[in-house]
């Protein structure tokens, strides 16, 4: 039996989400009662109707009038949302209901490309110099007027689906065409491409908490496969960073004034940084936890022998999100790192082989394949789906990253290309 | 067969629990759920898994081709699972069966899971398949044991990126509303060979 003031966590979900497993298991060792929001209704909402109900997750202001509505009958003391767009709604519904979160207007923000440019931009954090062009300009003449390499970018698209760089005014072209191709296939209703500067260096990924509007470093991840397009499928994440610690902070530093300009306040925030002889450059900064898989790769506390005594990510997000007291925010002290499998060619997926024998090796913790058999792979820049995930811990960030990588080889995908 | 042409697949759920699934069956007598190290002697599959040094293992099923460990140590899944696969290996190498066949269990507690295994029966017919089977789903139920409930997804259910909430706001919530004894609700599915979820995950 519940106690009568066990909190209740609005969690949403939307249903294409890699996240569900994990959320769902931490309110669950948290003990907090959980109700689900969705796009789309499950099937036991009816039998269920304190736990789970339909949010319209693509209007956040009507998904704030349906919380609040519910929250009449089920009282809510917290709410997360997971991803990009269910940041913003979580800040609509944390807003009308009084809750913990961001403002609106700070999470539309980050959720924007060129918005968040633009606030970055006028409070003087390093972002590339970009421009906004409606897809129905004719990309000939925008082609002469823009520096290269420049990096091309859907405004809402996840995963660096539709980013393309483009080293010619031909390269620009062709890119154009393709985004706008790309923008359609999605459904997006902005029909304008952010074109920016491409920015060269080594590519890192900040992953923290915001705690009243300070920033707390949860961990950074090296990425150290170039990210030098022409697209920019993501693969190896790994830390503790290699980077000299001075010039961490300053990437923590340029993360952290990133989210004041934003706006942001409380919550997760996930941030892309490029380091180069100019210092920190703000690639992206979004106010969800790290995407896919990949918070398998944290875990906080000290570990040991009892069951619970580790962390995970989303437990701590949704201790905060619940005013809950967060035991510890340090990362344990191995290094740890995930790689996002790269799609290995397009076609439909059989089979893939040599998994057991990549679980098998040293430091490698775990290897998921989440593409199902059958499944059609599409690679990057049109698709946004990696087949899978591979986890490895150990003493160095070098061991993890070659553990990584050894495993990846060992596994084969069996495509149908027809 | 040889130990060596055994092969074995792990398939972590999270830190604490893990699925093992062998080409060889392991069980052929429903599931066998093993709580402890007491409830484990007679079956060297289970009691060597309970011996594993370091991964303090809670729970042991076993159902079919099917192994799932629950362990409470900080050992990761790499370790342990090295161990378990040998332990599996040796266990259906030995001369006594792997598994001993479920015990008859005093009357009342016999009764009692018995009782429960009825009752969950007719609550996943009437009420939780139909539901599943709007997005094409199933739900089947593998056994009871000690109150716990093992189930198998299947269809659209198998491999779904909501299959968690499915188990957890949508099975488990029904069954403490209406079988309030059933004490958990164990998944034994192998999520990684649907071919056909219901919901798909993206990155982000």
């Amino acid at each position: 039996m519940l106690r009568p003031d066990t909190p209740r966590l609005l969690l949403l979900l939307p249903t294409a989400t890699y996240r569900t497993a994990a959320f769902v298991e931490a309110a669950r060792r948290l003990g907090v009662v959980l109700t689900v929001a969705s796009e789309r209704p499950s099937t036991f909402q009816d039998a269920n109707p304190g736990g789970l109900v339909t949010l319209d997750l693509s209007e956040p202001d009507r998904a704030a009038a349906q919380a609040r509505a519910f929250a009449r009958e089920h009282p809510l003391q917290g709410v997360v949302g997971v991803d990009d767009d269910t940041a913003v709604v979580a800040a609509a519904i944390a807003t009308a209901l009084g809750l913990r979160g961001n403002d609106v207007a700070a999470a539309r923000a980050a959720r924007d490309k060129h918005e968040q440019r633009t606030s970055l931009a006028t409070a003087g954090v390093p972002v590339p110099h970009f421009r906004l062009f409606p897809v129905d300009e004719d990309p000939r003449r925008l082609a002469a007027g823009v520096p290269y390499p420049c990096v091309l970018k859907p405004l809402r698209l996840a995963a660096s689906r539709g980013v393309i760089r483009a080293d010619t005014q031909e390269d620009f072209v062709a890119a154009f065409e393709r985004v706008k191709r790309i923008l359609e296939q999605a459904g997006c209703a902005t029909r304008s491409i952010l074109v920016e500067d491409f920015v060269p260096g080594r590519e890192y990924a900040l992953e923290g908490l915001l705690l009243a509007g300070e920033l707390r470093v949860l961990a950074l991840f090296d990425k150290p496969d170039p990210l030098d397009g022409p697209y920019f499928e993501e693969t190896i994440y790994v830390t503790p960073s290699r980077l000299p610690a001075e010039e961490q902070r300053a990437v923590a530093a340029c993360a952290g004034r990133a989210a004041a300009a934003l706006g942001l306040r409380e919550g997760p925030v996930h941030a892309e940084l490029r380091v180069n002889g100019s210092g920190p450059w703000l690639i992206e900064l979004a106010a969800r936890p790290i995407g896919g898989r990949c918070s398998g790769a944290l875990r906080f506390g000290t570990g040991g022998s009892g069951l619970g005594t580790w962390a995970s990510l989303e437990e701590i997000i949704v201790r905060h999100a619940l005013g809950m007291q967060i035991p510890s925010l340090e990362r344990e002290s191995q290094a740890s790192g995930v790689m996002m499998i790269p799609v290995p060619g397009a076609g439909v997926l059989r089979e893939v082989r040599g998994v057991d024998e990549a679980r098998r090796l040293p430091l490698v913790e775990e290897v998921v394949i989440t593409a199902h058999p059958d499944q059609e792979l599409v690679p990057w820049p049109e698709g946004a789906r990696y087949p899978g995930f591979i986890f490895a811990r150990g003493d160095t960030p070098e061991a993890v990253e070659a553990a990584l990588r050894a495993a990846h080889r060992r596994l084969q995908f069996v495509i149908a290309s027809d | 067969m040889a130990p060596a042409d055994i092969r074995i697949t792990a398939e972590p759920i999270d830190t604490g629990r893990c699925k093992f699934v062998v080409s060889e069956p392991v069980h052929g007598g429903g599931v066998r759920r093993f709580a402890s190290p007491d409830d484990a002697s007679g079956s060297p599959l289970a009691e060597g898994i309970f011996a594993i040094p370091g991964a303090d293992v809670a729970e042991v099923i076993v159902s079919g081709n099917l192994v799932t460990v629950v362990k409470r140590g900080p050992a990761p899944w790499q370790t342990v699972g090295k161990a378990v696969g040998q332990v599996i290996r040796a266990a259906l190498a030995g001369a006594s069966p792997a598994v001993a066949p479920k015990p008859v269990a005093p009357a009342t507690l016999g009764a009692d899971d018995d009782t429960l295994y009825e009752r969950v029966a007719d609550l996943f017919e009437s009420q939780v398949n139909p539901m599943v089977a709007r997005h094409g789903g199933r739900v089947e139920l593998i056994d009871v044991q000690d109150a716990v409930v093992m189930v198998r997804m299947a269809g659209g259910c198998q491999g779904c990126g909501m299959a968690d909430v499915t188990l957890r706001q949508g099975i488990e919530a029904m069954l403490q509303q209406h079988v309030p004894d059933v004490k958990g609700v164990v998944d034994i599915t192998d999520h990684a060979a649907g071919s056909n979820p219901y919901f798909a995950a993206a990155k982000k």
